[in-house]
């Protein structure tokens, strides 16, 4: 039998374009010690140390856990580095609760990061070599691909962006902050890779964010209310293959089913109070809420439609503002891990969703072929 | 290995100091993706069919991956230099040290006649971008043979190819590139 | 904890310049593993590997390697930047949940794409050391003075190391090639050789290989259903240290002994220790931080100097120390896997036989 894992501690710094105030270390340790604080703890109280971000060469820095050790206290201490694409934000957060649940350790600091400003992901993600086509160019197709199977109208990409637009307004933290939004604003914005325009994309930001995971003891000895993990899981699928779906890829399905399984969630539309999906660019709402099974298939975009998404609605997602407001890219699945359990915690501030016991946190990676999920619940498992 | 521009300090206090690492990779192109770069010297795209569950995979891999088991050159059949588009977008490309492109283009996915999988990431030739549609069918431009060189990766098709242009036929029916997103 | 036991081991430890990709590399090691086993692919509940992306000069490079695991239907699968070893301790640790029995670990790399003197200065500091573009032969240098400095060894102890080493993997058909072929060379031959960087000439250093290799782990009792002589992992840890140089004790590995000691290492006699001690003096610094006694075996493969294939050596070191109870009948084995300049990281995983 598992151990219990409880989410005490939960932190992030201020994404911006650039956080030319703080190093590479610096920017973990505000993370970290925000973590620490609520968790009322040191770096001391720490038995291990678990972080995550996208590939090396987006920053410069091989194997950054070896630099960082000496900022994150690990002196004498274990410290991994997880690197599953864009997902790493959150299957950092599951192996660091696999590390509590297996009895292993009792209390985890689990740190993702990115500093964008010191490297070029553009050059990055190209290798080195001319002609890249940003993940943008890459995903560009799988959302036109969706939009035509769907029969979606154009605006419900507006909205998804209007509406986390209006959310990060209410994040002290998010990066991307346009007050004046509107659907026209979107609508007239350039278009950047068919049919993915400006404002209906993420930003590139430098930020990270830390959690402290304990078991059941530390729970319960917690100075805040500490939120429980469920269920997790983590899903890979090759990226390419004949009739392979990347529009509703069944390592999304798979692992939806099996983390609703482990939470005893039978109908995730009604049994959930708030999601926080990876959504970089806006057509990922509706896309994920059928892959999750949060609606039937083609369905999707009738809840954002509706305003069921919103704060105030009946499943609200990305309350915080989301990828699209934020972009850290090794943090951006670690913060919807940490959003999802701030709300259950009653920590949300402006963006509460008023009673959420039931949270979801999810992101994917890759040629939207790697997925990792959690379940958190105010109550213990 | 290192440069750094001594122009950036010039206004006011240091914020970013921009240090250029480069550093050299010798990447030795594998024995089938050095295969499949000689069929495309001299014209003609190959793949290797699973001899296992069938699907002809382009590039060849040298396995399948859904089997994972290894294909050889006993393997290899010759995929027609014509095909459909399943996919596309237009891209305004980002600049980055080393970005060659300055304006829009499209790029599309290909399923060519003889293959299971598409090709990806390939360029359209006077095919103005508002005319682009799945099912479009399209035959490659083939660059001059002294052009023609793979990707030392094995990825895609190298400069072989300048890129696909309309063949005028009608376009193939949903059924053929529902399935081929990718 | 619960019992897991390793009950099977493939590699192809010793390319030389591999011509192909990391992903045809890797698929009929993954492949032997699994036949190797017992079990069928698809009592694979978890699987964990490792790469690193600067070696491969491309990001997402471990993106491609998943085509040789066969994740179609989708697999539970993670990744670390890290030597296999650690995927492997990733694996242990999903196994002792209880819901799933079978995982895989596996690894690989290709150090000949690139330079590793000038690849692995990307690992320091980014502010303060990396600009300096120190190598890891010369901060390997720098430790192997400090013990000589120290009085804790000399530069014949180092080519005792070697010698040794040489000799070893004259057996050991997964040994780099040129070490092999370089044959049997004496304590006073190998100190006629001139210094690579002083103190370490040529030999103490680890030859450049490519390489890949996977394990298969197994839980509770049907590690035994499936294997004549599994090796249960009866400790394993892993422990950094400081970074800078400047910071730390070099002639110690504090962290391979605070591994160490959490692995239990001490609780009995260790009969045989595989070390990925990449340099010569790195085997005396391991051997003393680990506790071992002169009547422990070390590196019968002759180890990660006559074979370094980076990301890989220390799941090597592992499946080796697997290999000797699994092949030899011994009954307690040490794997140690090691990552960082100076020996920063060290992972211990401490195996017993039933025997």
């Amino acid at each position: 039998m598992a151990e219990r894992c409880a989410i005490v501690g939960i932190g992030q710094t201020h994404h911006r374009k650039v956080r030319e105030d703080v190093s590479f270390a610096g920017l973990l340790r505000e993370a970290g010690q925000r973590a620490l604080d609520d968790a009322e703890m040191t770096w001391r109280d720490i038995d291990a140390v678990v972080i995550g971000t996208a590939p090396d060469s987006f920053e410069g820095v091989m194997m950054p856990e070896l630099y960082l050790a000496d900022a994150l206290g690990c002196a004498g201490k274990p410290i991994m580095r997880v690197h599953t694409a864009g997902s790493v934000g959150g299957s950092t957060a599951i192996v660091a609760s696999h590390l509590i649940q297996s009895g292993i350790r009792k209390r985890v600091l689990t740190i993702a990061f990115e500093k964008q400003s010191e490297g070029d992901t553009t050059w990055g993600l190209s290798g080195g070599r001319s002609g890249g086509v940003g993940a943008g160019g890459y995903f560009a197709p799988h959302l036109r691909a969706y939009i035509a199977r769907s029969k979606a109208p154009e605006y419900v990409g507006w909205m998804v962006a209007v509406k986390d637009r209006l959310n990060a307004l209410k994040n002290p933290y998010a990066h991307l902050k346009v007050p004046d939004i509107t659907l026209e604003k979107v609508r007239d914005s350039p278009m950047v890779w068919e049919p993915v325009r400006r404002l209906e994309s993420c930003p590139a930001s430098d930020g990270a964010c830390a959690m402290v995971l304990t078991d059941e003891a530390g729970g319960d000895r917690a100075p805040h209310k500490p939120a429980w993990v469920h269920g997790t899981a983590i899903r890979s699928e090759l990226g390419q293959f004949p009739g392979r779906d990347p529009v509703n890829p069944k390592g999304g399905q798979d692992c939806a089913a099996d983390v609703f399984a482990q939470a005893g969630i039978t109908n995730p539309r009604k049994d959930v109070d708030v999601v926080e999906m990876y959504v970089p660019f806006s057509w990922y709402e509706p896309m994920w809420l059928e892959n999750l099974g949060f609606a039937e298939e083609g369905g999707g975009w009738k809840l954002t439609e509706d305003g069921v998404t919103e704060i105030g609605g009946d499943l609200p997602v990305n309350c915080s503002g989301g990828v699209l407001s934020s972009n850290p890219i090794g943090a951006s699945g670690m913060l919807r891990f940490a959003e999802a359990a701030l709300q259950v915690r009653g920590q949300a501030g402006e963006h509460q969703v008023d009673g959420a016991r039931t949270g979801v946190g999810h992101a994917y990676g890759g040629a939207s072929q790697f997925f990792a999920m959690w379940v958190v619940r105010d109550t213990k498992p | 290995m290192t440069d750094t521009d001594p122009q950036v300090a010039d206004d006011g206090p240091v914020r970013f100091m921009p240090q250029l690492i480069s550093l050299d990779y010798t990447v030795r192109t594998n024995p089938v993706a050095a295969a499949f770069g000689e069929a495309l010297a001299d014209g003609r795209i190959t793949g290797h069919r699973c001899p296992s569950c069938s699907l002809v995979f382009v590039p060849p891999k040298g396995f399948c991956p859904i089997c994972t088991i290894e294909t050889t050159s006993a393997d290899e059949v010759v995929i027609e230099d014509r095909g459909m588009v399943t996919a596309w977008t237009v891209l305004t490309p980002i600049q980055y040290h080393g970005q060659q492109e300055r304006k829009d283009y499209a790029l599309a996915s290909i399923l060519l006649v003889g293959a299971d999988g598409t090709v990806g990431q390939q360029r359209l030739i006077d095919i103005p971008l508002d005319e682009i549609r799945p099912g479009l069918m399209v035959e490659a431009v083939w660059a001059a043979p002294e052009d023609r060189v793979a990707d030392d990766r094995g990825y895609g098709l190298g400069t072989a190819i300048d890129g696909w242009k309309a063949t005028g036929e009608p376009d193939a029916p949903a059924s053929e590139y529902e399935g081929h997103t990718l | 904890m619960r019992d897991v036991a390793i009950v099977s081991f493939a590699q192809a430890g010793s390319l030389v310049d591999t011509a192909e990709s990391e992903t045809q590399m890797l698929l009929p090691v993954i492949n032997a593993a699994i036949e190797g086993s017992g079990i069928t692919r698809a009592d694979i509940g978890f699987t964990c590997s490792g790469s690193a992306d600067y070696l491969a000069g491309t990001p997402f490079a471990f993106v491609a390697n998943l085509e040789a695991v066969g994740a179609w239907p989708p697999i539970s699968e993670s990744h670390v930047d890290m030597d296999g070893a650690w995927a492997l301790y990733e694996a242990w640790v999903r196994l002792q949940h209880g819901d799933v029995d079978v995982a895989l670990a596996f690894s690989s790399g290709i150090s000949s794409r690139s330079d590793l003197g000038e690849v692995l200065c990307l690992q320091n500091d980014p502010y303060y050391l990396m600009p300096l573009w120190a190598d890891h032969v010369s901060l390997a240098a720098l430790q192997a003075r400090a013990l000589l400095d120290q009085g804790l060894a000399t530069e014949a102890d180092l080519a005792e190391v070697v010698a040794r080493s040489r000799r070893n993997a004259a057996a050991n058909p997964s040994a780099h090639p040129d070490v092999r072929a370089a044959g049997d060379l004496s304590v006073d031959q190998l100190l006629e050789a001139a210094y690579t960087v002083a103190p370490l000439r040529a030999a103490d250093c680890p030859p450049t290989t490519d390489g890949a290799a996977a394990v298969i782990l197994v839980a509770g009792d049907r590690a035994r259903e499936v294997c004549d002589n599994p090796a249960w992992i009866r400790g394993i840890d892993h422990r950094s240290e400081a970074h800078y140089p400047g910071l730390r004790d070099l002639a110690h590995a504090g962290s391979a002994r605070l591994a160490a000691e959490h692995a239990g290492v001490a609780d009995a006699p260790i009969e045989v220790a595989e070390l990925a001690a990449t340099f010569s003096h790195e085997e005396l610094l391991l051997t003393e931080a680990l506790g071992l006694g002169a009547d422990t075996e070390v590196n019968p493969s002759g180890g990660a100097l006559a074979s370094n294939p980076m990301m890989v050596s220390g799941l090597i070191r592992i499946g080796e120390a697997f290999r000797q109870i699994n092949e030899h009948g011994k009954h307690r084995t040490l794997g140690h896997a090691a990552s960082g300049p100076c020996l920063q990281q060290n992972l211990v995983c401490v195996l017993e036989g039933d025997s």
